[in-house]
């Protein structure tokens, strides 16, 4: 059996480092902002090397995920050709459709995204993290006028919000994480809900605010409210509801929320340069 | 010989931070990647003992830390105590011990560590750590980081000039 070697001042030094992150994790968590600055400056002096390595291993990650998705591509492109083929068939059969859309789209001021400047922006990577899915990295940020809070849309609607921008990069924290709240309007009504992230591959939930003879159903746009201090611009289109389940203890619904806007595989994002009133 | 091996050791970090923040976060099996800094505090705590594994989990965890949304410090804490343990373990414990050993030893220390980090986090009330995907992620991330455990502890042993390597094992 080998002698056990002694390291003398090991305690000591791990008592320093302990207290050194008990510290780092009170200061970051107040939001001292020195501490906000080095972990910029510890990124920005990282950042040479991520995107050599990037140019190196993106293919090597594209190549992986089109051998471990190949099965769930082809069931997704099935379903998308049943799904063209019900909606040619919906087409013929509805005329009006087409005015219908003309008006939703009027209704949700999607084509000019309520008159507020927007930055394209490409996503860099997803989450780097196993404990917290709900994050994508862009790379614009405050110098492109990219601010804290400034909503995220894809194709669809919105997916998130801007969380601690850097000059050139930002996190978006997606509308599927448990812990955003968003106020919601079911479009055709005055309906106002609480809609609340569900979790990885879960649907999203409104639980509050939905009267049990409110005209929602399966089918329903959701839409931001822009009420009070709410960080987004009314009018977005953020799900579409799945399913309806009556509380009738509280008469209300309970709805269950599939996001209408992409969030998988995405390439680009635009942030909306939008700030609530009181911070402008 | 102190400087040889602190930047010998940031150079290893940042090779480990690059490869799992550009590589690795695409390499996922079942949606969870290895966790390569937590295996670098390992395998530092096991050639430099418990002070070189806990310095080394500290800047590996600091340096990880720069990158996520948990409070800065947390990764910090977490490998450096994880390197400290792996540090006292190994000193019980031959240099030339089989590969099977070392490995064996590293998956359950990743274990521990990521159990450690979202104990931690669930003490600040750091919301998504601990959910319903943690048993998946427990097991995936400490057998996918054992299986890279080999090249990270060829790594550490040449940040703290180890030249001694078991002669077993993989060479049977």
């Amino acid at each position: 059996m080998a002698m056990p070697r002694r390291y003398g001042g090991s305690r000591f030094a791990l008592a320093i480092l302990i207290l050194a992150s008990v510290t780092l994790i009170s200061l970051d968590a107040r939001g001292y902002a020195p501490v906000d600055n080095l972990k910029k400056a510890g990124i920005v002096i990282v950042q040479p090397f991520r995107s050599l390595a990037s140019v190196i291993f993106d293919p090597v990650g594209d190549a992986w995920e089109s051998l471990t998705n190949g099965d769930e591509l082809e069931r997704e492109n099935a379903l998308l050709r049943s799904q063209l083929d019900e909606l040619l068939d919906y087409r013929i059969a509805n005329e009006g459709a087409v005015n219908d859309l003309a008006a939703l789209r009027t209704q949700l001021d999607l084509q000019g995204l309520g008159g507020h400047q927007t930055v394209v922006s490409e996503v860099t990577a997803g989450s780097v993290s196993n404990f917290d899915p709900y994050i994508l990295e862009i790379n614009k940020g405050t110098q492109s006028g990219i601010r804290e809070g400034m909503p995220v849309i894809s194709t669809g609607g919105l997916i998130g919000r801007i969380e601690n921008p850097g000059l050139r990069d930002a996190r978006v924290r997606l509308i599927t994480d448990p812990t955003v709240n968003i106020g919601v309007l079911a479009i055709g009504t005055k309906e106002i809900g609480i809609l609340s992230g569900g979790g990885v591959g879960q649907p999203m939930r409104v639980i509050d605010g939905i009267p049990i003879s409110a005209p929602v159903e399966v089918g329903s746009i959701l839409v931001t409210s822009g009420l009070d201090r709410s960080p987004y611009p009314e009018g977005f289109a953020i799900g579409s509801v799945v399913e309806v389940i009556p509380d009738e203890v509280n008469l209300e619904k309970e709805l269950l929320v599939e996001p209408t806007g992409e969030m998988n595989n995405l390439d680009f994002v635009t942030v909306v340069l939008y700030l609530p009133p009181e911070m402008n | 010989m102190l400087a040889v091996a602190t930047i010998k050791s940031a150079i290893a970090l940042l090779v480990l931070l690059v490869l799992q923040l550009e590589l690795f976060s695409s390499l996922r099996f079942f949606g969870v990647m290895p966790e390569l800094l937590l295996g670098a505090a390992i395998a530092a705590g096991w050639y430099g003992g418990p002070l070189g594994g806990a310095i080394v989990g500290f800047s590996g965890g600091l340096f990880y830390d720069l990158y996520l949304a948990t409070p800065m410090g947390l990764n910090a804490l977490t490998y450096a105590i994880v390197g400290y343990l792996l540090g006292q373990i190994a000193t019980f414990l031959s240099d030339e011990a089989e590969w099977i050993i070392r490995i064996t030893i590293s998956i359950a220390a990743v274990t521990v560590g990521l159990l450690l980090f979202v104990t931690f986090g669930e003490l600040i009330a750091e919301p998504n750590l601990y959910n319903k995907n943690f048993g998946k992620v427990l097991v995936v991330a400490s057998l996918y980081t054992g299986l890279l455990m080999a090249p990270i502890h060829y790594m550490m042993a040449w940040v703290f000039g180890v030249a001694r390597f078991p002669t077993s094992g993989f060479d049977r």
